[in-house]
């Protein structure tokens, strides 16, 4: 198939690996999944964390299943990322460790303390689980059936993160105040969540044309404010005054582009950005420190079904 | 040599079970599953795979989920303020079911 066969039969969950399809697809697609795959990877390693840091039981335990899930998430992604034939899973993770591999913007930014939480885990978890829905129509099979499971698990995590937000919410004054001033902090990263407009996006078009893409950008962004915005509200927080965002006459919201960071936005998408260098080390060191247990499991194989001591005993 | 079949109903839908064939090969197998299994229900697709390379794992073996109390990974252990977003209601809706089927509530 060349690209204009692919554009004309171009639908949900329309190709699958047993089609023959052109290099301009299968490039598009693995970049897009690699991202989706990497993101998830990394937004488990911003959390985890906080695994230790919940400040009760059942805190630990839902957030602990929740990056569970992430990690999971991304498993499934580099699955179908592969299934392209461009790049393999370990081609992929490479790229990640080294500095290659590009991801959300949100997950290059630090998370300092708990108030932070619930910035990622409900209001960026929100805004990934719509756009994750809308891919559930993607035109690669592989890529919608993914979505499938993920949205299936995703609704805990954004409930749960909402959770958060409301015992925070409704805690002592001071806890009031440091979530507002987080949400103040992440809230127009969390808006770029959905990357450049529709006129400034680099592979939207294409994207959209062969079905790999649901929603343009901006379609995506105004669906999320319109969702978030009261429920935000709802939970006693205060829209910060930048970026302005009118209120249209059919009570649907828009953001003013232009009171955004795009620079850094760019900077953080070409992997430049001093903390998110942070993170991706953080990786790093975190995948070094855990060799052994790799090691254990790919050599070990045999003397773990054997009855001699091992260091562990 | 028997032959678990898959029959995918329509394109970007999942191969699921449907059941086996007797063949010598995998050509073989592929045409008497085609007429077996794809005569008469909708099929966009089939998969043959040879019996003895499928590893199965059963409640026999294992408790799958676990045996201790995880409904803190339950959408629906969670109460939330207003309306929620309707891929939020839908993975809640969906996560409900799969309750249901486990038989946990």
């Amino acid at each position: 198939m060349n690209v204009d066969a692919v554009t004309k039969r171009a639908g949900p969950r329309e190709f699958s690996p047993a089609d023959d399809l052109p290099r301009e697809y299968r490039e598009a697609a693995t970049r897009m999944i690699e991202f989706h795959a990497n993101s998830e990877i990394m937004g488990a390693y911003l959390e985890r964390p906080f695994i230790r840091q919940a400040p009760s039981i059942d805190r630990k335990l839902a957030f602990s299943a929740k990056v569970q899930d992430e990690i999971g998430h991304g498993q499934l992604l580099y699955r179908a990322a592969e299934s392209l034939g461009v790049k393999t899973r370990e081609e992929m993770l490479d790229d990640l460790a080294n500095g290659d591999g590009k991801f959300l913007n949100c997950f290059h930014y630090p998370l300092k303390s708990w108030v932070d939480v619930p910035m990622i885990s409900f209001f960026v978890d929100g805004a990934a689980m719509r756009r994750q829905a809308t891919l559930r129509r993607t035109s690669w099979e592989p890529y919608a059936h993914a979505m499938d499971k993920v949205c299936f698990e995703e609704g805990f995590h954004v409930k749960h993160g909402e959770d958060i937000l409301k015992e925070l919410m409704t805690g002592s004054r001071k806890e009031r105040q440091m979530t507002q001033e987080a949400f103040e902090e992440w809230w127009p990263r969390i808006i770029q969540f959905f990357g450049p407009t529709d006129d400034k996006s680099t592979h939207h078009d294409f994207a959209a044309s062969v079905g790999l893409k649901q929603q343009s950008n901006d379609q995506l962004r105004d669906a999320f404010l319109d969702q978030y915005i009261p429920k935000a509200r709802k939970h006693g927080l205060e829209i910060p005054d930048e970026p302005r965002i009118r209120e249209r006459d059919d009570g649907t919201y828009a953001v003013e582009e232009g009171d955004l960071d795009w620079d850094e936005f760019f900077t953080i998408a070409k992997n430049d950005y001093e903390p998110g260098l942070g993170q991706i080390n953080g990786r790093k060191h975190a995948q070094d420190a855990v060799q052994w247990v790799r090691d254990t499991i790919e050599n070990d194989a045999t003397t773990a079904g054997g009855h001699a001591p091992q260091a562990a005993d | 040599m028997i032959w678990e079949v898959f029959r995918q109903e329509k394109t970007g839908g999942y191969h699921a079970h449907c059941g086996n064939v007797h063949a010598p090969d995998r050509e073989m197998a592929k045409q008497f599953a085609a007429i077996q299994h794809g005569r008469r229900k909708p099929t966009n697709s089939l998969w043959v795979v040879p019996r003895e390379e499928i590893g199965e794992i059963d409640s026999e073996d294992v408790a799958f989920g676990g045996a201790t109390d995880r409904s803190y990974r339950w959408a629906t252990a969670y109460n939330t303020t207003g309306e929620d977003a309707r891929e939020v209601v839908e993975s809640e809706d969906e996560q409900a079911t799969a309750e249901r089927q486990r038989g946990d509530d």
